[in-house]
């Protein structure tokens, strides 16, 4: 049975495709057969992020015209085994993206893939309704910031009102909170709002806490999915948010300030 | 039948003052008169669906009754319920034809609330009173809209001729309105207008109070009115007079 799960936010710039990439690698990393697809039609982001920018071929706005099959479109990663990556046109808009058009790509999709995963645009408009209207389930992406957890409750809104589900009147979308650029030192200093804070206003499970660390900007700059970074902090908080994805009881780490020096991170859970 | 030492009366006669809306039309064309209408119930479409009105088409004397007439359906299509008109030139010679009774204004008739979904007018709100008691009866109980799901930024919720409970949070840039009472049993962090068709003993009762704004039958108080004392934990807001008060349960 296959998820289609959205990646959003409302905010821009707050790690969406990152997370997407991330994400989609971890899973198929365990063995789930993983298509990412790019819903920011016109500001095309994932195929960089995922390291594939020179295969790209046929998009996914060509294959809801008709123009190729999805076979064609689809991008096999080279890194990943079972982990498919279908682009997003740079040419195009987000008009391109029609519902039945987002539907009979999703669809077929579904039928060879365990999980889907839509990196949405950022904002509350076509684009990003399109990547969450079909969705099963919403991992929506906060930084530790005012504006951007008031975005994130807004697309929770939308979430419960404007998805396929909502529409017929099933059960809200199951929705998990994932924080990213989080520094505890800041946190303390009071510049920033806290793990309890953002948990408070959205009241949703949380996913997991990504720390802010140079590795995200690294990975981004190599095409490399951070989640592949096994050293990194921020890699390693990534690998722990897919698995609790996939039921796991994991503890949430770099949620705190790290002054134990090195034993003290040696021996934490 | 024996005698029954205190009869129950099968009817009863009450004066209430009741707050009602009045629809002031001015000499417009038909599709001017139906984009105006149309605007403000893309507005407020819960508020304004069945609300009740009085129309005042005392600006509109020297129109042909058709005319007239055509306009008030055309005010009926989009779902207000004409339950009177002002007493004026023009209105007089339709009330037969129409229905409708003719409402003259007692002398206090000058002040004019601009009625506004949100947020509330800072004018006060003057209960006028029929020369006749009106016909329309609320309906005897309105069941209150129980909200399970957080209220989030952009969403807005209103309890129409009832009361309205919230389970869980409100949160900043969301809005909940009704007609009566308001409880939230989570943070108060939106707005919050109570008894919007003037109910002046409407209240609002929330968990905790960090809210943008709070109105009662019109009169608010935004957040920056709200002291850092008033706010926090168990807070109750009445109407005592013109005044928001917010004291603790």
């Amino acid at each position: 049975m296959s998820r289609i799960v959205v990646i959003t936010s409302g905010k821009g710039g707050v790690g969406k495709t990152t997370t997407s990439a991330a994400i989609a690698t971890g899973l198929a990393q365990e063995g789930h057969k993983t298509a990412v697809v790019d819903f920011d039609v016109g500001l095309r982001n994932l195929d960089l992020i995922m390291g594939c920018e020179r295969r790209v071929v046929y998009d996914f706005v060509n294959v809801i015209n008709g123009d190729a099959n999805l076979r064609q479109a689809l991008i096999k990663d080279k890194r990943t085994e079972n982990l498919y990556i279908l682009p997003a046109s740079q040419t195009r808009d987000k008009d391109a993206l029609t519902q039945e058009g987002v539907q009979a790509v999703l669809d077929e999709l579904s039928k060879e893939f365990d999980y889907i995963i839509c990196d949405s645009p950022a904002g509350i408009e076509r684009g990003a309704l399109m990547a969450a209207y079909f969705a099963d389930e919403a991992i929506v992406v906060t930084n530790p910031e005012v504006s951007s957890v008031r975005d994130s409750d807004r697309m929770l809104g939308i979430l419960s009102s404007k998805t396929r589900r909502a529409e017929q009147g099933e059960d809200p979308l199951p929705a998990h909170l994932l924080i990213t650029r989080y520094s505890a030192d800041r946190v303390e200093k009071g510049e920033m709002l806290s793990v309890e804070d953002v948990q408070e206003i959205l009241s949703i499970g949380m996913l997991g806490v990504i720390p802010e660390s140079q590795a995200v900007l690294n990975a981004s700059n190599a095409g490399m999915p951070v989640v592949l970074d096994k050293e990194s902090d921020a890699g390693q908080a990534y690998r722990d948010a897919v698995a609790r994805f996939l039921g796991e009881e994991r503890p949430h780490r770099f949620i705190t300030t790290q002054k134990k020096g090195i034993f003290g991170r040696l021996f934490r859970g | 039948m024996s005698a029954n030492p205190s009869p129950i009366q099968p009817i009863e006669f009450k004066g209430r003052m009741i707050l009602v809306s009045i629809l002031k039309l001015q000499p417009a064309e038909p599709a001017v008169l139906q984009e105006a209408l149309e605007a403000r119930m893309q507005e407020a479409p819960d508020l304004m669906r069945d609300m009740p009105v009085v129309v005042d088409m005392d600006a509109m004397a020297g129109t042909s009754a058709q005319d007239l007439l055509s306009v008030l359906e055309t005010v009926r299509q989009h779902g207000l319920k004409l339950i009177g008109l002002l007493h004026s030139e023009a209105s007089a010679p339709l009330a037969d034809r129409t229905g409708l009774p003719l409402i003259v204004l007692g002398p206090r008739a000058g002040s004019e609330v601009p009625l506004r979904p949100a947020p509330p007018p800072a004018a006060e709100s003057t209960p006028e009173t029929p020369a006749e008691p009106a016909p329309a009866a609320p309906a005897p109980h309105t069941p209150s809209l129980v909200v399970n799901q957080p209220v989030r930024s952009g969403q807005q919720v209103y309890a129409r001729g009832g009361d309205l409970i919230i389970t869980g949070a409100v949160s900043a840039g969301a809005e909940v309105l009704a007609d009566g009472h308001i409880h939230v049993y989570g943070p108060l962090r939106g707005k919050a207008l109570a008894g919007v068709r003037g109910l002046e003993s409407a209240r609002i009762f929330c968990r905790r109070l960090d809210a943008e704004l709070v109105s009662i039958a019109g009169h608010y108080r935004i957040a920056e009115d709200i002291l850092d004392s008033e706010r926090g934990d168990n807070r109750l807001i009445t109407l005592s007079g013109e005044t928001i008060k917010i004291s603790e349960i």
